[in-house]
């Protein structure tokens, strides 16, 4: 069985609950106070102490809502012609995204990792066992997600557990419990997708054409990872998420990478061997 | 390619530019519409690498190519005694010094043998763990063989031992092939990352670093007999021919690289990198030596040219991590990198 998050942003109302959440639970320590100036997503983004980063994305590539709306229509989600020439598009474009480990299929981090720190537990999460790590850094920029980074007071990398710990005593994780809005969705990988693919149903009804899932390998680009275990609902392009379009398996070119090397070794072999004629 | 992301994406609400209408306050003109990301936050982590990883690139280099020439002149018939002595002892000093610098790099230093725990092959740090655990003990075993016929464990019957038990052909051609791949095994370790600048030149990548490894080697080897004024004439000329066809070698990987790397490649001449990439690797490493190898030979001028290679292929690691660094935070790099078929996907098979 397989778990993971499903997080809807269109829901998503920016509160930080689960930012808070997952820093209390897992007692992470703080990031320092310090002002981003990216609207109001003074966390930045997610590193070895922040395992949960809401997003905060004010968009002013798109329309803008002008003239005289009428608020409790739009939010009725009447969607016909507004008065003024109003224009509109996912309720005046703020977008809040809560951003995870995706917990990769074939996940980079873990096949970077020398020393077998990085696993899939029974959960089928990736996980990173504290005891074993050495703080190599190797899969800090293997992870193409920006996901993991090497804590310097510790020395060692930390990212999301998908709370393995409340899993195993049967307790969704922190994040998801504290989610106010639903946003945060934790259950079974297959469950969520259907849950996902409904949702998409609804949206696109309601006239969100632009909805999508982001983390299946046949949709959302991430084919090359073998798709994410927690997935996002997004309206947006990935990038916008600061989300990789098609990211990669660093390590399939691994392989490849022998094939050359031996024939550079022998190509090299055989030039300093000539150098030995008479 | 599944590519339906970008399809949903440009087909919606009928607009090709991602459903993003002009209006009269984002005119199509307005550099914000087509910015991508989220303020500039970097989307991928680049490495933590200090000095010491480049450092160790330039002595694992050194030492792969010092065992191929060696190798190749004992398994030729070339016996020259200084030159042996001077190969076997330098991989010593090399894989003694290679594991302090990578110990020294690590965030836990006391728990470096949990590298030894397992062995993955798709991981090339663990591929190094391995591979220089495996050639540290046969240089440490062919260097032991080396002491003790320059006397250095005295005169007795031990060292007569020593040198009856350690098969100094058959360990040097066995640790060959494990030199190599240590030399080689500094580029796939860069290329095996989501770093756009690396990640992109994985063909390139290893057989570059392999190609400067040797060329270092051979001027270092080169340096150090004509600063201890040993070694036979042959062994010389030997050097001073290899030397210039491998540069030339080195000279078209790196611009193999820079073809494959494309636009990927720009970190390598922004205003910090450029002094050592240009200066340092590409003038001061292979355009200079080349000329002064061209010309009559003399002492002087042998030592200039290796020092200028030896200093030509660390700028070069230098650039090349430090390159990674910046082109890992350039969000626009990896996005423009990740989009599309530029980035390794599953279905390209090598
Ligand atoms: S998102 Fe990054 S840290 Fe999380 S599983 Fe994937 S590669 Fe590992
Ligand atoms: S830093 Fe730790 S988890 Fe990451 S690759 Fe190294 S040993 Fe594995």
């Amino acid at each position: 069985m397989a778990t993971g998050f499903l997080t809807d942003t269109t829901v998503c109302i920016g509160c930080k609950a689960c930012e808070v959440a997952c820093k209390q639970w897992n007692q992470i320590p703080a990031d320092g106070y310090e002002l981003s100036g990216n609207s109001y997503d003074n966390t930045r983004q997610l590193s070895g102490t922040t395992w949960r980063h809401v997003a905060f994305i004010e968009n002013p590539k798109h329309r803008r809502l002008t003239g005289d709306v009428d608020l409790v229509a739009l939010a009725e989600d009447v969607r016909e012609q507004l008065p003024g020439g109003a224009e509109l598009d996912a309720l005046g474009r703020w977008t809040f995204m809560s951003d995870v480990c995706k917990h990769c299929v074939e996940a980079p981090c873990q096949q970077a990792c020398p020393t077998g720190a990085i696993i899939r537990n029974e959960f089928d999460n990736v996980y990173i066992q504290p005891d074993i790590c050495n703080g190599c850094g190797y899969c800090v920029p293997a992870c193409p997600y920006g996901v993991i980074t090497q804590v310097p007071e510790d020395g060692r990398v930390f990212k999301c557990t998908l709370c393995y710990d409340r899993q195993r005593d049967g307790m969704e994780p922190a994040c998801a419990k504290a989610c106010p809005t639903n946003s945060i969705m934790f259950g079974e990988v297959e469950e969520l997708k259907k849950v996902a693919e409904e949702r998409i149903t609804t949206l696109r009804a309601k006239g969100y054409s632009q909805a999508y899932v982001y983390g299946t390998p046949e949709v959302g680009g991430t084919g090359g990872i073998g798709g994410n275990h927690s997935k996002f609902i997004l309206l947006d392009e990935p990038e916008t998420y600061n989300l990789a379009r098609h990211p990669f398996l660093p390590q399939a070119k691994v392989r490849g990478a022998f094939v050359t090397s031996a024939i550079a070794a022998g190509v090299l072999g055989a030039v300093v061997a000539l150098a030995f004629r008479d | 390619m599944a590519d339906a992301t970008r399809e949903t994406l440009q087909n919606r609400n009928g607009h090709p530019d991602n459903g993003r209408p002009e209006t009269s306050h984002h005119t199509r003109t307005d550099p914000k519409r087509d910015e991508k990301g989220y303020y500039g936050v970097p989307p991928i982590k680049a490495a933590h690498w200090t000095w010491q990883i480049p450092l160790y690139f330039w002595i694992g280099g050194i030492a792969a190519g010092v065992q191929l020439f060696t190798t190749l002149a004992n398994v030729l018939g070339h016996e020259d005694e200084a030159l042996t002595r001077v190969g076997r002892y330098t991989s010593l000093v090399a894989m003694i010094l290679s594991p302090i610098l990578l110990i020294w790099d690590l965030g836990r230093p006391e728990r470096f043998y949990n590298m030894m725990r397992v062995w993955k092959l798709r991981s090339p740090m663990s591929n190094q763990s391995w591979s220089l655990v495996m050639y540290g003990n046969l240089s440490g075993l062919l260097a032991v063989r080396q002491a003790a016929e320059d006397g250095l464990l005295g005169r007795n019957f031990l060292s007569r031992l020593l040198i009856q038990l350690i098969p100094a052909k058959v360990l040097s051609i066995l640790a060959l092939p494990v030199a190599l791949f240590v030399g080689s095994n500094t580029g796939t370790l860069l290329s095996a990352t989501s770093v756009p600048m690396w990640a992109r030149n994985w063909a390139f990548m290893a057989p570059t670093f392999l190609a400067s490894g040797v060329s270092t080697a051979l001027s270092y080897l080169s340096l150090v007999l004509h600063l201890g004024r040993w070694g036979e004439e042959k062994t010389h000329t030997v050097l001073r021919r290899a030397e210039r066809a491998t540069i030339l070698v080195e000279a078209a990987l790196i611009a193999a690289s820079l073809i494959r790397m494309g636009r990927w490649g720009k970190p390598l001449f922004s205003k910090e990198i450029a002094p050592l990439f240009v200066g340092g690797t590409l003038i001061g490493g292979i355009a200079a030596p080349l000329a002064l190898l061209s010309g009559k030979e003399t002492r002087n001028k042998s030592i200039l040219t290796s020092v200028l290679v030896l200093l030509g292929g660390l700028a070069f690691r230098f650039a090349m991590v430090h390159g990674g660094r910046q082109s890992a935070n350039d969000p626009e790099a990896y996005f423009s990198f990740a989009s599309g078929e530029n980035a390794p996907q599953p279905e390209d098979k090598v």
